[in-house]
């Protein structure tokens, strides 16, 4: 069994590629294969992959833990923000809703098409009509009318 | 998990998920080790320059900008970290991998073999540029395509297979004057 069958019992593939690989085959491939560690020394590659994973523990664990952390900011940072505009909108909106209620008291009452009519029109009103003595003949009341124009 | 792109695994590593920073490891603890062998080539320093490469990937994980091309930017790591290495003389030789003890291990005269090719192929292959060299090694040694070493060292294609091509003629020059080469392994 050489190398490469060894490492694919293992699982692991040198290359995704090394089977497959001969593109080159117009030149012969030089036997380098000595030069690999794993060639005289099985299980090599994975005592190395197990050498270099006992010295990345500590700093993957500091990845964690940053991680871990920087979720908990996250949120803590959204709580600390969110709170004081959650406050601020519902005191805003507890304000508004008063200022209405208390305005529903004093409504204006509604415009009738008479108040319409006669606003910004100078009174002149005839003493007759508004005294309730008007000529009740249409042509006495224009005569009326007409002795009032000035 | 095997479908998990390198992308996910990267994600999924920077908070810490053990499962995946072990799964890029499977990937790629090969390749790490064919480059560091390319650069410092000797097999000792290439294992702790590539072991030491993964931890500082790791440490460096936000720093992977575009983590579909981890594997590119894992090997750059593997590089400069094993020319460090050279510069500084100060290779560190502790931490070998222990052997397990019931590894059923070759023989010692095949042992001797094996070593003897090694030393030889390693001469060859100090004959070669650092690329040619890790060109090489990652398509003879690890089954890489050339599309895949061009992706991933970020070079074009035709470079690569110029590389490869210079590179084997190289060694087959060099080999070919050791008369016992390949006999016996």
């Amino acid at each position: 069994m050489d190398t490469e069958d060894r490492d694919r019992t293992a699982g692991r593939g040198r290359s995704p590629v090394r089977a497959t690989n001969g593109e080159s085959a117009r030149e012969p491939r030089q036997p380098l294969n000595a030069l690999d560690p794993g060639y005289e020394s099985p299980g090599y590659w994975e005592r190395f992959h197990a050498a270099v994973m006992q010295r990345a523990a500590f700093e993957l664990a500091r990845r964690r833990r940053l991680a871990r952390e920087s979720v908990a900011a996250v949120l803590s940072g959204w709580s600390r923000s969110l709170i004081p505009v959650g406050i601020a909108a519902a005191v805003a909106a507890a304000l508004l809703v008063g200022s209405e209620v208390r305005n529903a008291g004093d409504a204006t009452p509604p415009l009738v098409l008479e108040d319409v009519l006669a606003s910004e029109v100078e009174d002149r009103a005839l003493p007759a009509v508004v005294n309730g003595q008007a000529p009740a003949s249409p042509v006495a009341f224009m005569v009326l009318v007409e002795g009032n124009v000035p | 998990m095997k479908d998990r792109s390198d992308a996910e695994l990267v994600i999924q590593a920077c908070a810490g998920d053990r499962e995946s920073f072990g799964e890029l490891v499977v990937r790629y603890q090969r390749p790490a080790y064919s480059v560091a062998l390319s650069v410092i080539g000797r097999h000792q320093d290439a294992e702790d320059a590539a072991q030491e490469s993964f931890m500082v990937a790791l440490e460096r994980l936000e720093e992977c900008r575009n983590p579909a091309r981890f594997a590119g930017w894992l090997l750059a790591i593997v590089r400069n970290r094993s020319r460090n290495l050279i510069r500084r003389e100060s290779l560190r030789r502790g931490d070998e991998i222990p052997a397990s003890a019931s590894s059923s291990g070759p023989s010692p005269e095949r042992a001797a073999d094996i070593s003897a090719l090694r030393g030889r192929l390693t001469e060859a292959l100090n004959t070669l540029s650092d690329v040619q060299r890790e060109v090489v090694l990652l398509h003879d040694l690890e089954g890489w395509k050339h599309a895949e070493i061009a992706e991933r060292l970020g070079m074009p294609s035709g470079t690569v297979r110029s590389h490869l091509h210079f590179a084997r003629k190289a060694l087959r020059i060099q080999l070919s004057e050791w008369k016992d080469y390949g006999k016996g392994v």
